[in-house]
């Protein structure tokens, strides 16, 4: 196919483009443009670091720029691209004019800053790129008191990592629990002790109203008093960065993200789009979303660049498996919990049961809550949520594929598992869920005609 | 980015935002333990006591044919959701590539 490449942007998508795509038709020439010194680095490491649970920044880069100039990339560091001409279909980077056949957004996002007074002092801190990290951490050194605001998921790892360094962490959010966009309640109150015993004062259903200070913040003045700190850090939401792209004419979507098809295509030919800058369907309705994780923009990515080589690769609507480390707890899910199947209206039956990872007589077992929501009548899964400890990743990413797959609480409950003591319980957690469900599901039937019966 | 974009944008947010809030509330009045009441703006009176009650009466059936025919749904830019029941056998993909090829013809 030939021709050339240009990528913009260097996360997760725009580098697995660029480097998918070249080994896919090597006859293309592929330029990556990117803003920043560092490439191939993971930026979901940095919590960690920060909170020693890492040693060394050093340890999150994947890879140079060096080897993806071997592997015949052209690479363009700290390189702004400020313009993009798709009709003449150049690009501008440093006043230069660079010409495309094909062309894949990744410009990501950015981090939504808080619409207050004093959003502007010194002292905000926003987590992403990891030169600034490698500062911040030097910072963290010398405060003692550190406001985290906004229970995101990188909210959630950032206050339970600066607790476990030591710092006395406020950790404040509108909501009435931690990740209360996602997470349920019964889920989030064990994420809620773990982050008290990692000394973080959780400070919920608190409005942010300003922050206070004369050239650097010294506090955080809410609706529920002021909070002295030496530093806040903002953690709101991921706002897609599609402005040069829309600047160009792409077309954005009712989540503010890029409109692209299940080819990772713009309305424009040639025109490619993946990562956090996109919007696309979730698989149970259908509805656009963003804001998901590093594993989908690197799977949108390599979508893009299969088909920019001339392949017919489709990405599905997204089933959404998470799963985060809060404070010392594991939670995760996939699709929807009861929050947002109550905020939709979706219809659901909810399948609760509780396991173990080994066999409960093994050393480092761990309890494993599983909450599965099913569709009414067929008892397909919609989604689900689960706590505990190790394990609880891989049944989320299981679960969110056999949702997918259009599985039934009736499969789950008669699943095959795996039971050798060190990895795996007689019992799996998930079929326990699914049979104690089918087994309510029974009891309430029998119920209902009996009571028709009586009448 | 035309102002019908914004205001849809703004509509979606708006809506999500009251919708869960309203969800938050109800789910914490069954697991009262370790959780305290959301923070409510003043004001939005519209959308706390007009909006979400009026969207919640209407079945999620209903809801779902509309978002269709508004086009409100990912179909309307060449989307399609792949079947969840048992797929067919995998076969070959036509044109060999160092990646397998994934459904071409859905």
């Amino acid at each position: 196919m030939g021709g050339r490449l240009i990528v913009i942007g260097g996360g997760g998508a725009g580098t697995a483009a660029a480097t998918i795509a070249k080994r896919l038709d090597p006859s293309l020439r592929v330029s990556l443009f990117t803003e920043f010194e560092d490439i191939a680095y993971s930026p979901c490491g940095i919590p960690f670091v920060h909170g020693r649970e890492i040693p060394r920044f050093e340890d999150l880069f994947l890879s140079t720029v060096d080897r993806y100039v071997a592997e015949g990339l052209d690479m363009r560091m700290e390189t702004v691209v400020t313009e993009i001409d798709l009709d003449r279909r150049v690009i501008t980077a440093r006043n230069q004019h660079e010409g495309f056949d094909q062309l894949i957004v990744c410009t990501g996002f950015t981090w939504e800053k808080p619409s207050v007074p004093g959003a502007n002092l010194e002292g905000l801190h926003y987590v992403k790129n990891i030169r600034k990290a490698m500062e911040f951490d030097k910072v963290l050194d010398t405060v003692k008191t550190v406001a985290v605001i906004g229970a995101s998921p990188l909210g959630v790892e950032m206050a339970g990592n600066l607790g476990h360094r030591g710092l006395d962490v406020h950790f404040i959010d509108e909501g009435p629990w931690v990740l209360g966009e996602v997470l349920d309640p019964d889920s989030a109150e064990p994420v809620h002790e773990s982050l008290r015993s990692r000394n973080v004062t959780l400070r919920l259903g608190t409005k942010v109203e300003a922050f206070i200070g004369d050239d650097r913040v010294r506090a955080v003045a809410t609706s529920d008093g002021e909070i002295p700190c030496d530093i806040a850090i903002i953690c709101l939401e991921k706002l897609p960065n599609t402005a040069l792209a829309q600047a160009a004419g792409l077309e954005v979507g009712t989540t503010g993200g890029l409109i692209v098809d299940d080819h990772m295509r713009t309305k424009v030919p040639g025109v490619f789009a993946a990562g956090d800058a996109i919007e696309v369907p979730h698989g149970l309705t259908m509805l656009p979303i963003r804001g998901l994780t590093g594993s989908h923009a690197y799977a949108q990515g390599r979508t893009a660049a299969a088909n920019a080589a001339g392949e017919d690769r489709v990405y599905d609507p997204v089933w959404i498996p998470w799963g985060l480390v809060g404070g010392d707890y594991t939670i995760g899910g996939f699709s929807i919990g009861e929050t947002l199947a109550t905020a939709m209206g979706i219809p659901y039956v909810v399948a609760k049961g509780v396991g173990v990872s080994r066999a409960r007589y093994y050393p480092g077992a761990t309890k494993t809550h599983v909450k599965l929501l099913a569709e009414p009548g067929t008892l397909k899964l919609i989604g689900g949520q689960l706590h505990g400890g190790e394990g609880v990743k891989e049944r989320c990413d299981f679960l969110a594929f056999a949702a997918k797959r259009g599985a039934t609480l009736e499969d789950l409950a008669w699943m095959e598992n795996i039971y050798s003591p060190p990895i795996g319980a007689l019992f799996e957690p998930i079929a326990i869920a699914a049979q104690n469900g089918l087994s309510e599901l029974r009891q309430a039937r029998k119920q209902a005609a009996r009571e028709a019966v009586t009448v | 980015m035309s102002r019908l974009d914004i205001a849809k944008q703004r509509l979606r947010a708006h809506a999500e935002h009251h919708l869960r809030v309203a969800a938050m509330e109800e789910l914490r009045a069954r697991h009262p333990a370790g959780t305290t009441a959301p923070y409510h703006e003043r004001g939005e009176l519209f959308w706390r006591r007009v909006f979400v009650p009026m969207y919640r009466r209407v079945p999620w059936s209903v809801k779902e044919r509309a978002m269709r025919t508004l086009r409100m749904t990912a179909a309307s830019s060449g989307w399609t959701p792949p079947p969840r029941r048992p797929a067919e056998p995998w076969r070959p993909p036509a044109q060999a590539g160092t990646e397998a090829s994934s459904r071409s013809s859905r």
